[in-house]
């Protein structure tokens, strides 16, 4: 087994109950992820993206096949060890930001540090150190409404980074961004894999994905391409 | 195992969703305040009723029983103790003269609704209480002041007179009574002392009597169908049942009782009083332990009803958190640290109300002995304690629907 490998999805489908209708969101997917990839899953809206991300995520498990993460078998953990595999080995980052409003920047960033058990001290230590890393050092005490878009999903970024996990998976990170900001953004998840981070994006814009150096496109349940982007954009 | 920094964490929410939200989380815990309020307030008045309860044992003495025709429990039938004759002074005389075992025997005699006479002031409803000499060492006749008559004042019928508290205190309020002439029901008396405060809210009527010697009283009363007490003192509660048996025993001899007769008198001792108040607790008791179970149930069901609202407010907090890493038990933590939080802010503004309470109650009612201007602390102790269980309880299954929540849902919830 090659040690690189980071994620080896293997023959993975999956169905919801619909009433008395049974979907086949993803029918048989196979895909492996190397660590430093940097990644783009594309599809149109309905094609089982979603789910591929949900599954990759480990937010949750396929009806059928094997899903190894760093030799760990997701498919059959419970709630709780989902939760750590979360926790320990994977930043999200998602389109609505999904930052706790009440809580300030450093908090935002430090919580998944409190679910990972981190005392008080280095937990601000390493939440501040992420924030400097997105340029934000100087806004740890502000909530999240009173930071604008860009910086938002820059704090988010931040918390995906804090507990140094094994990928980042970002789910349409500039969806609510204007494209001045989305430039920005996909400068600094440039510079993430540049600093070694393995870096997924799920997103159906060419923009977006032509960023990355491999492009993984689903189309009804199935993967349809899977290429290697021969010039990516650099921003 | 749970880390500290997530308590911590939740705590913080918890305060967090408390402050965010003053005026709903203050309704939701009203049920709670003053479901607290109750337990503090029985708890305040039932210790005030034990110190009462322990003060008038002392008074009465426990180590004293007093053999009257009369019961103090209520426990005899009442219509066979009123068919029961008198005990004279000779029975009590002789009753004194065989007792071996008890370190004191003083019979006495008492009159109800006497009338003290002072320059012109009169007191009415007093006691006036024959008495011997010994009655000195009983508790009731514990000196203030003064002194008590001699055996021979006692036999050659002089009047002399030692004031109960409150008659002392009724007339002279602010000096000593000692060697002034009061009447008693018309008849001159010197005042030679004070006995002590004695009294309890149970025992009320101990200071207002006055006691003057036997042989005097019956002069002025006579004796024929007046009933004589006798009060014994065993000298220590661990001689209490030998000296009962003997009291019992001659007793029986002075009334002349054939065996198989039943007692024609009772032997009354302080431990009668604590069937009235084991009475009078159950009843404070039921009703304070109703309405608190009342309250609470409301309260639950508030609460309850709040942790439901703000689990479906924060399901999207709920995914992000779990997104994050937080594992079931952490939300479910989360939440249950909020119900009984919120619990614990009502225990104490429950308790800041019964403190004003007990406050304001004591100072409107300066004079009830018993009603004591203390708040239980220890009781705080309890009812935060019963606060975060009941929270913890109301919580629990809004709580556990939220742990559930399938994070890929909750993410998605607008």
């Amino acid at each position: 087994m090659n040690n690189d490998i980071i994620i080896n999805i293997e023959d993975v489908a999956k169905t919801y109950q619909m009433g008395a209708e049974t979907v086949h969101a993803l029918r048989s997917v196979s895909l492996q992820i190397r660590k430093n990839e940097y990644i783009a899953i594309m599809g149109p809206s309905g094609s089982g993206k979603s789910t591929m991300m949900n599954i990759v995520g480990c937010l949750d498990t396929p009806t059928k096949g094997t899903y190894l993460f760093e030799n760990e078998n997701v498919a059959t953990m419970n709630d709780n060890e989902l939760a750590d595999i979360r926790n320990r080995k994977i930043g999200f980052v998602f389109q609505t930001f999904n930052l706790l409003a009440r809580a300030s920047t450093l908090k935002n960033v430090e919580l998944p540090l409190v679910y990972a058990g981190v005392k008080k001290d280095e937990r601000q230590q390493r939440a501040f150190a992420a924030l400097e890393s997105v340029g934000l050092q100087d806004r740890t005490h502000h909530k999240p409404n009173e930071l604008s878009g860009g910086q938002r999903q820059r704090v988010a970024i931040a918390r995906a980074l804090v507990t140094k996990p094994s990928i980042i998976l970002a789910d349409e990170p500039t969806g609510n961004l204007d494209s001045k900001t989305g430039v920005e953004i996909m400068r600094l998840f440039g510079e993430l894999w540049k600093n070694g981070n393995t870096v997924i994006l799920v997103t159906h814009e060419e923009d977006i994905a032509r960023h990355a150096h491999r492009i993984v496109r689903i189309r009804d349940g199935m993967i349809e391409s899977d290429t290697i982007n021969p010039s990516p954009a650099e921003v | 195992m749970m880390g500290i920094s997530e308590y911590f964490e939740s705590a913080r929410i918890a305060y967090q969703a408390i402050i965010a939200n003053k005026t709903r989380a203050f309704l939701t815990s009203l049920g709670i305040v003053i479901g607290i309020f109750f337990v503090i307030m029985m708890g305040w008045f039932l210790d005030g009723l034990d110190n009462a309860f322990d003060k008038t044992i002392n008074a009465i003495g426990t180590d004293m029983l007093y053999v009257d025709k009369w019961s103090w429990g209520g426990s005899d039938d009442w219509r066979s103790v009123q068919k029961r004759k008198p005990i004279s002074y000779q029975q009590a005389l002789e009753a004194s003269k065989k007792m071996t075992t008890a370190e004191l025997v003083a019979p006495h005699a008492s009159k109800w609704g006497g009338k003290i006479t002072y320059q012109g002031n009169t007191l009415g409803s007093v006691s006036i209480v024959g008495v011997t000499a010994p009655f000195v060492n009983t508790p009731i006749g514990n000196l203030k002041e003064g002194r008590f008559f001699s055996e021979t004042e006692d036999v050659h019928s002089v009047e002399v007179v030692i004031l109960g508290y409150k008659v002392a205190n009724a007339f002279f309020p602010d000096r000593s009574p000692l060697g002034e002439i009061m009447r008693i029901n018309g008849r001159k008396f010197l005042v030679i002392g004070v006995v002590n405060k004695r009294g309890t809210i149970i025992t009320d009527f101990i200071d207002n009597q006055v006691f003057i010697p036997i042989q005097t009283f019956m002069g002025m009363f006579g004796t024929a169908r007046r009933g004589v007490q006798i009060a014994v003192k065993a000298g220590s509660q661990e001689l209490l049942d030998e000296v009962r048996e003997e009291t019992r025993v001659i007793a029986r001899q002075v009334r002349n009782l054939q065996p198989g007769e039943e007692d024609d008198f009772t032997i009354n001792e302080s431990q009668m009083f604590r069937d009235e108040i084991s009475t009078l607790r159950l009843y404070v008791w039921g009703i304070g332990i109703g309405l608190t179970g009342l309250s609470f149930f409301v309260g639950i069901i508030g609460i309850m009803n709040i942790m439901f609202v703000s689990v479906t407010e924060r399901t999207k907090e709920i995914g992000i958190r779990k997104a994050l890493g937080a594992k079931n038990r952490s939300i479910m933590w989360q939440f249950l640290v909020e119900s009984s939080t919120l619990c614990l802010f009502g225990a104490f503004i429950g308790f800041l109300l019964c403190a004003t309470v007990i406050f304001a109650i004591t100072s409107a009612f300066p004079d009830v002995d018993f009603l004591t201007p203390y708040v239980p602390l220890h009781l705080l102790f309890i009812a935060s304690i019963v606060s975060i269980i009941v929270g913890i309880f109301a919580g629990l299954i809004p709580a556990y629907r939220a742990s559930r929540l399938d994070p890929v849902e909750a993410l998605r919830y607008e």
